[in-house]
């Protein structure tokens, strides 16, 4: 009985216990100047965009597949939206819909459509497409940073609101979302009985098809409104942002508890994954530990965690 | 006779349920040891401790003189131990030859330095095993293009190869067709004699008398009687140890059945598919009958049903319900129609183990309710629990609770959760494909019940089955099928096995 209770805490919280020791490493660490409360906004805003991407990624992820695009559509809807704006001279609101919004959602829906013709793995095509739309950044751009938006765009979308970051706003929203259509509607049950075992699912009369392509319009959804924050946090598009993001939120995914195998995962764990690699680098910054060393800790932190998960979850 | 393992006063304990206690246990060499009991008994417990997969809780393991607390698969597999389990555990990629050599695939010396694998010495014992028996197909066929049935062949043939001294067969016919199990009698009886020790688990009442020496029956994870099989006088004894009480015969009196033409709720016409696995089959469902599908190995039965409810590899013919033309398409249409299909490959196509038994059973129920293709719809736990608690009790699952995962049901009771789905269906059609593999008698009984108070009901009912006394118990009609195509449809007034077989065979 206790194991079994044991086992089911641990995948409800887990992912929190893990940030409040490592919280409580840095704080003794480095005291009074981490365990501050305008670090912890800090630390917030410094993973706001890490939690954007990763809530698409954790889609993905969840009917066993991934997206490795992510990075590339941040940075070609960021381009897009910007050029809109700058040179198109269209309106704010309007470019981040139709560049962002849209354009990344039909990124993903790309995405998805190859997946479901060609039958290949996502890995795949995503590392495919990864390139094709990074590609086409540098080509629409000629490589260069598209500077000179709009003051209304980069205030609302990269500035303050009640003190707290818009990007940070913008992230727990789009969460919120994410959390209500994975656990409140059939569409996010039906992703989880997907990824348990698909060919049941198609038997037992879900449309997979469909639903693997919703999946990935909507990781190409949120990696777009990503760009669009960065750029306006920022205040430049740049043609090379973004560049190694999936990495972290398949990191921020993975050590938010969800199953590479797919039909296991949480968004609320996943936006403490995603917390979790922002405090991470922002304590050992303040601890004045050199960036390379930073990766080294996100890659073991990375493969302990999944490590005791397995552990726990193994138990018989 | 030489005793070649002792199980002795064994317990094992899973978080919140006892599954076997103070269980003892033989087998001795050159005899087929029957292991029987209800769904949950604890049968495949009592196997996996002896293959090393669970550590007991307390007990003893005596085997070639030593003493063990508990064994691990290793250590079982040196002391010559090889199980079939109930669970299908081939592996689609490999082909048939790989699969059974998986582990433990012969090596030769290249330049009489480098080990490589031996293709050609594992292909020619893999060939004598699969011929053994009886798979047809060439040994180098992917696993994934078998029918189940033959995906327990080569499950079977895997056991062979190892040369074991004990061999323990867990529900190995269950996806068998009466020859096929009749092969495997004749194997089991050839390695009896080779004074191999066999444990042998099955629902099938018919095929325990005819090759048991011993029986131990378990219920509740206790031990009921070891016996040996000539002190067994009828199969009532056997099953009155089971399951505690008298059971009433397992045969229904049927409907008089009113043949026509208004009264045909379900219509196929010239079905025919792609990969020419079934061939222009046509068939009438009439209100309140049951209709079985009869047919040997690769008859096309289950790609029959699959074309109609599925699409899969459909390429012609026409369906009607009710009188109405529907397009076959995909599941999801087919049971948005009120058409639904119990497939027969538990681990690939039914169960979800990354869930609890109420997410298992509400799956299509919450999928009829909702909308725009099945994305939307919200989800409704008060509601849901009342369909799983339903479902759960008409098919009398053995459970801690509902939220347990099924992956830690018994075999038989993650079958009646698979059922319990399809239930909650509310389809007009009910196709069911081998629904009673791995039920214990009782259930069966309760589940013969269910299929013809639906057909009463008015819900038509398709049952493909390989168990000759189910498909004469309780069906009205028997469509008997071969090699894609329909041999002829055959009257409860008429049929019999040998007409069935005959048929068949024409
Ligand atoms: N991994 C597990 N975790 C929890 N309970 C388990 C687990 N495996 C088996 N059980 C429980 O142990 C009991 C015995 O199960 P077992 O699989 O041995 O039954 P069985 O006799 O083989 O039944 P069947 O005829 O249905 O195959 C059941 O109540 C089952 O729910
Ligand atoms: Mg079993």
């Amino acid at each position: 009985m206790k194991a079994k209770n044991f086992k089911s805490y641990w995948e409800k919280f887990g992912t929190l216990a893990i940030f409040i020791v490592m919280w409580g490493v840095f704080a003794i660490l480095a005291p009074g100047s981490f365990a501050t409360s305008g670090n912890f906004v800090q630390i917030i805003t410094q993973s706001a965009t890490i939690m954007l991407l990763a809530c698409g990624e954790f889609f993905a992820i969840l009917l066993g597949g991934i997206d490795l695009s992510i990075g590339s559509v941040a940075a070609f809807t960021g381009m897009i939206t910007a050029k809109l704006m700058v040179e198109g001279g269209m309106n704010p609101f309007l470019a981040v819909l139709l560049g962002a919004v849209l354009g990344g959602a039909l990124c993903g829906f790309i995405n998805g459509t190859l997946i479901n013709l060609t039958g290949v793995h996502p890995f795949i095509i995503t590392l495919g497409t990864q390139s094709v739309f990074r590609a086409l950044t540098l080509i629409i751009s000629n490589a260069q940073a598209t500077f000179g938006m709009p003051k209304i765009f980069t205030q609302i979308f990269g500035g303050l609101w009640n003190g707290i970051p818009m990007a940070v706003v913008i992230a727990l929203i789009v969460a919120l979302i994410c959390w209500f259509v994975t656990t409140k509607l059939t569409f996010g049950r039906n992703l989880y009985v997907m990824g348990g075992n698909r060919d049941a699912a198609w038997f037992s009369g879900i449309n997979v098809k469909q639903h693997l392509l919703m999946v990935h319009t909507i990781s190409g959804l949120c990696a777009g409104i990503c760009g669009a924050v960065m750029a306006a946090r920022l205040g430049a598009a740049e043609p090379n942002t973004a560049t190694g993001a999936e990495t972290e939120a398949i990191a921020a995914a993975i050590i938010g508890g969800t199953s590479f195998f797919g039909g296991k995962g949480k968004v609320p764990n996943v936006i403490v994954g995603a917390l979790i690699l922002g405090l991470i680098s922002n304590g050992l910054n303040m601890c004045s530990v050199p960036t390379f060393y930073q990766n080294l800790a996100t890659g073991l932190l990375l493969i302990a965690a999944v490590s005791l998960d397995q552990a726990v979850s193994r138990k018989k | 006779m030489e005793t070649l393992v002792e199980m002795k006063d064994i317990r094992k304990e899973f978080p919140g349920v006892v599954a076997l206690d103070q269980v003892s246990f033989d087998v001795k060499a050159g005899e087929v040891h029957l292991l029987l009991g209800e769904n949950g008994a604890g049968k495949s417990t009592l196997m996996k401790i002896l293959s090393g997969i669970y550590t007991p809780t307390s007990g003893r393991i005596v085997m070639g003189g030593q003493e063990y607390a508990a064994l691990t698969p290793k250590k079982s597999k040196e002391l010559g131990i090889s199980i079939i389990y109930q669970e299908l555990s081939v592996v689609n990629e490999l082909s048939i030859a790989e699969n059974m050599f998986v582990g433990k695939l012969p090596t030769k010396k290249l330049f009489s330095v480098l080990p490589i694998v031996d293709r050609a010495a594992y292909e020619k014992k893999a060939e004598e095993a699969a011929r053994r028996v009886g798979l047809k197909k060439p040994v180098s066929t992917l696993v994934g293009d078998l029918s189940i049935s033959e995906k327990q062949m080569v499950e079977i043939a895997k056991a062979l190869v190892e040369n074991s001294k004990l061999l323990v067969m867990d529900e190995p016919t269950s996806s068998l067709t009466e020859e096929e199990t009749r092969n495997l009698q004749n194997i089991i009886r050839e390695l009896r004699a080779e004074g191999i020790g066999i444990v042998y688990i099955s629902h099938k009442m018919k095929e325990l008398r005819e090759i048991g020496d011993r029986v131990t029956i378990l219920k509740d994870g206790r031990t009921v009687a070891t016996k040996e099989m000539t002190e067994i006088h009828s199969e009532q004894e056997i099953i009155s140890m089971m399951v505690g009480r008298e059971l009433q015969s397992t045969f229904f009196g049927k409907e008089d059945v009113d043949y026509k033409p208004e009264n045909i709720i379900f219509k196929a016409e010239n079905i025919k598919r792609k990969d020419g696995k079934t061939r222009d089959v046509s068939f009438e469902l009439y209100r309140g009958e049951v209709l079985g599908v009869a047919g040997l190995v690769g008859a096309g039965r289950t790609e029959l049903m699959n074309a109609i409810f599925a699409g899969e590899s459909y390429e012609s013919g026409r369906v009607w319900l009710d009188g109405r033309e529907v397009k076959i398409g995909t599941p999801y249409t087919s049971i948005k129609n009120g058409i639904a299909m119990i497939t027969e490959n538990r681990r690939e196509t039914g169960i979800f183990p990354n869930f609890g038994i109420k997410e298992n059973l509400v799956l299509v129920n919450r999928l009829l309710k909702s909308g725009w293709g099945g994305f939307y719809g919200m989800i409704h736990e008060k509601q849901d629990e009342k369909v799983a608690e339903k479902e759960r009790e008409e098919m009398q699952v053995k459970c801690a609770s509902l939220s347990q995962l099924i992956t830690e049901l018994s075999g038989g009771n993650q079958q009646k959760v698979i059922v319990g789905k399809w239930l909650a269906a509310n389809a007009r059609v009910l196709i069911f494909d081998e629904p009673t593999k791995g039920i214990d008698i009782g259930t069966k009984t309760e589940m013969y019940k269910i299929m013809r108070s639906l057909a009463e009901q008015g819900v038509g009912v398709i049952m493909i089955s390989s168990e000759m006394p189910e498909l004469l118990g309780i069906c009205d009609r028997i469509m008997v099928m071969n090699q894609g195509v329909k041999k002829g449809i055959l009257d409860k007034a008429e049929v019999t096995e040998e007409l069935i077989l005959q048929t068949a065979t024409m």
